[in-house]
């Protein structure tokens, strides 16, 4: 039999969903564990070799504290690919919405108060790319199961994992969706990565743009659009505050006062 | 051509006959909008003769979204051979039928794809000619009447319908059906039929002037409106999605985990995406938004009648009531025009 | 509704060919002999200079290339492949006996009709020479069949020229009017090549008779606009320059689209287009 490529899939600070989202995968568990040699796995697994070399290692989560930036360079001299899983370790996700503000030690204080960290000193939600070399991007705030599947086989095969470059809109007119921006809704699909297959849309919920922003994004004709059908500044920077980060919402702060 | 009636009380007795012949699929109600569903219940079968535009068209069934071509393991490839089932699509207006035709055309021209003509010989289309609703533009294309392409046609005249056949597997649905298609066409039928079509004439709210549009795409081809077009476009490629006579694709490979089985996937790609015309080393023929739109609008109102003899825009109204941004025929048109 | 067609072979479905030998032209360019799994099936396939086959590795994918063996000496086919992405890196990895899926040939190839007992200057950049090598050998197979042949070849340096040995050695025949060139850098071959664009070895090509005389271009979108340039100043009719052109293709067949060229497709109607073609129709070159 082939050797098994090795697998580490390790998680950082983020709700854990990504790995779940793989556990959820029932159908293709088994095939999952049967084609990787996975090391470590401290959502599924108990038995973890946190030392061994990995071909492949999954980092799922922002990096919060200065222990983690420690333990995730580590992890950058074990794995031969490092790949960012999900949107946290992508571009921060929601605990980063706010990053860069100026206001985070401000906030963290009415929160934890004076209190003395000497374990791991907290720091701001980062994206992973920010302190290591990221040699592949699997977005999704979860990735989707066919995306997920996708991209595991192709790096198990030693491909580098397609990146989609079509809008949400795709597979959203694929389900055969009514256009909830057509009708008046606050829908990010044609400015977010496509791929989810447009689970949101089809059950009537507009796109939050959980997957991060798709090249070419036409911000300027989309603000443009939300402002007519009466949309407030305020309710357009908030959506797309929440998986944009700050660089977007400082983008669009512009843009909303040009247009 | 055959000519039959169809009392409207028997309307809904045309399932049990259609039902022999295949899964019957009809419009049905989705949000505000339409879509072609499978049915069941004889309830649901629909002739209406308000005008149902559908969100996605009759291509759906023709060239499927996303399918698999074929699978291959490292040693050898299967082609994919599924057996199709005869589908009986309801309630297709006249404009999707040239929309059709225009596919069938096109996917038989040079070479002729065996993916979508298995499709076709199993699709059974009963057309029906209804009023226009206010984004209809079909009187300007040409496509208000239609002449082959379909197996029956309804036209709503009153109390009754006016069936013509069109095609073999036509007429062995009205011999099924012969205690509802009646022979006997009333006296007044023609009158009625005129008048139907005087009716429908009058009843067009959207009229962009189509004329000379051709040698307009030509003239304007630099014109400054595309930018101001590409500064608003999405590229949410929901225009070529919706549009009945798009037919781009994308083929890819997909590989299985393990078990070394893969599939080749061919979807419904976008010219209105930025990978569209990427080359090998990073080349892009159509980096800009305002040239991609330039493209579609090229294929649609000019470039076709150069390979296949007739414009590709059916007037069907679908890009009206999808962009999100105010781009579609009429309104580049209407630019063209100015 | 009823249609005649032919339900076999499919369109999409390639024929699987085995690699029997490759070697490197260039740093980045390597030259793959193929013969058909099945030869007896597939050994007369015809196909003509300038036309290209779907090159599928399953798994990986699938891409044009154009052929650069001749029909004259049918069985094996040749190509010439650039390591650019994904797909040709795997393609790079194959070793002999390794499988590959072919499909075609597609697209119009030259029309060797019309060239027949004309002159012909053969102008390439790059990679062009890869396309243009099925011509050339086409030609000498030929070689009564026609009248002068002339050939410029252009590359960035020594390194990056393709078929370099062959080249050199065809310097002396007499069959061909051969002239090579690079950019920069012609260390080593000072006696055979020279320095300088492509463009800067039409002052070799002399004597041209307009009427009788047709010219083939490929190489990389920049350089055809300067050979074009040269090549009228000859008084060539526009129609009797022959450009071999690039696109992104799924089915090189004419129906996934991404080809299209205003009512062009260039798997069907190219991608040899004459300079007529490219001046009326936007955004060919």
């Amino acid at each position: 039999m082939k050797k098994r490529p090795t697998i580490g899939i390790y998680g950082f600070t983020g709700c854990a969903g990504c790995q779940l989202a793989l556990l959820d995968c029932e159908d293709e568990l088994l095939d999952i564990f049967s084609a990787l040699d996975i090391k470590v796995f401290y959502e599924a697994m108990s038995n973890n070799d946190d030392n061994a070399l990995v071909d492949i290692a999954l980092v799922e989560g922002s990096i919060n504290t200065n222990k983690q930036t420690q333990e995730l360079k580590e992890i950058r001299e074990k794995a031969k690919v490092l790949v960012a899983f999900g949107s946290c370790s992508n571009h921060g996700c929601v605990q980063a919405m706010a990053l860069g503000d100026g206001e985070w030690e401000q906030r963290f204080k009415q929160v934890y108060g004076d209190m003395k960290f000497t374990v791991a000193i907290p720091r701001e939600a980062q994206p992973i790319h920010k302190f290591v070399k990221v040699d592949a991007y699997i977005p999704g705030c979860p990735p989707a199961k066919p995306q997920m599947l996708r991209a595991l086989t192709q790096l198990m095969h030693g491909n580098q994992p397609t990146y989609t470059n079509s809008p949400v809109c795709l597979e959203c007119m694929f389900r055969e969706n009514e256009c909830l921006l057509y009708n008046g809704k606050l829908c990010l699909g044609p400015l977010t990565i496509g791929g989810c297959t447009a689970p949101c849309p089809s059950h009537n919920i507009p796109c939050i743009g959980c997957w991060g922003i798709i090249d070419e994004a036409n911000h300027i004709s989309e603000l443009k659009l939300l402002k007519e059908k009466g949309f407030k500044a305020e309710d357009i920077i908030r959506r797309f505050r929440i998986f944009g980060g700050s660089d977007i919402v400082e983008k669009i702060q512009k843009l909303l006062e040009v247009i | 051509m055959r000519a039959l009636k169809l009392a409207k009380k028997d309307e809904k007795k045309l399932f049990s006959v259609l039902e022999k012949f295949g899964e019957v699929w009809s419009p049905m109600p989705k949000g505000k909008r339409f879509s072609y569903e499978k049915i069941e219940d004889p309830e649901d079968l629909v002739l209406h003769e308000e005008c149902i535009r559908t969100i996605l068209p009759v291509k759906k069934f023709l060239m499927p979204p996303d399918f698999n071509i074929l699978s291959f393991t490292p040693q050898k490839f299967t082609i994919n051979n599924e057996e199709i089932p005869f589908k009986i699509v309801v309630s297709v207006p006249a404009c999707e039928i040239h929309a059709v035709n225009i596919l069938t055309k096109f996917y038989t021209t040079d070479y002729v794809d065996n993916y979508y003509m298995k499709r076709r010989e199993k699709l059974i289309i009963i057309g029906k000619s209804g009023l226009p609703d206010e984004h209809c533009f079909c009187h300007k294309t040409n496509t208000s009447i239609v002449e082959e392409g379909y197996d029956l046609f309804f036209f709503d005249l009153g109390d009754y319908y006016l069936v013509w056949v069109g095609s073999e597997i036509g007429d062995d649905i009205v011999r099924k059906g012969s205690d509802i298609f009646d022979e006997n066409l009333p006296k007044d039928v023609s009158q009625k039929f005129v008048e139907f079509r005087k009716q429908k004439n009058k009843s067009y709210k959207n009229n962009p002037d189509m004329e000379g549009v051709t040698d307009l795409m030509e003239l304007m081809y630099d014109a400054e409106f595309w930018d101001e077009f590409g500064d608003k476009c999405l590229s949410c490629g929901q225009c070529t999605m919706a549009c009945p006579t798009c037919t781009c694709f994308n083929i890819i490979d997909d590989l299985e985990l393990n078990k070394e089985l893969g599939h080749r996937r061919r979807y419904w790609d976008s010219c209105q995406f930025k990978d569209y015309s990427l080359v090998a080393g990073q080349h892009n023929f159509r980096g800009s938004k305002a040239e991609r739109l330039k493209l579609w609008y090229t294929h649609k109102l000019k470039a076709f009648i150069g390979h296949f003899g007739s414009p590709s825009c059916v007037g069907c109204g679908r890009c009206i009531i999808t962009c999100p941004v105010d781009i579609n025929v009429p309104t580049v048109v209407e630019k063209l025009k100015s | 509704m009823k249609y005649e067609y032919n339900k076999e072979p499919e369109l999409y479905t390639p024929i699987m060919m085995r690699v029997i030998s490759k070697r490197d032209l260039t740093p980045d360019v390597r030259f793959f002999q193929l013969v058909p799994k099945e030869e007896f099936k597939h050994l007369d396939m015809d196909y003509k200079p300038g036309q290209f086959m779907m090159l599928s590795l399953f798994g990986t994918g699938e891409a044009p290339f154009s052929i650069s063996s001749s029909p004259t000496r049918k069985g094996i086919f040749e190509f010439a492949i650039r390591e650019t992405g994904k797909l040709t890196n795997k393609i790079f990895e194959l070793k002999d006996g390794d499988m590959l899926g072919l499909r075609g040939p597609f697209g119009n190839g030259f029309p060797i009709e019309r060239m027949l007992g004309k002159d012909i200057i053969i102008v390439a950049g790059g990679l062009g020479a890869a396309p243009l090598r099925s011509l050339l050998l086409y030609i000498m197979d030929n070689r009564e069949l026609f009248g002068r042949l002339i050939y410029l070849y252009g590359a960035k340096n020594v390194d990056d020229m393709l078929y370099k040995p062959d080249f050199v050695e065809m310097l002396d025949s007499e069959q061909i009017e051969l002239f090579l060139t690079v950019d920069k850098g012609n260390e080593g071959y000072e006696d055979s090549i020279e320095e300088g664009k492509v463009t800067h070895l039409f002052k070799y090509v002399n004597d041209i008779d307009p009427a009788n005389t047709i010219a083939c271009v490929c190489g990389p979108p920049g350089m055809y606009k300067f050979v074009v340039t040269e090549i009228l100043k000859y008084n060539l009719e526009k129609d009797k320059i022959l450009l071999n052109l690039e696109r992104r293709m799924k089915c090189g067949c004419g129906k996934c689209g991404h080809c299209i060229i205003d009512y062009r497709y260039t798997c069907i109607d190219g991608p040899v287009f004459t300079y007529w073609d490219v001046i009326h129709m936007r955004e060919l070159i």
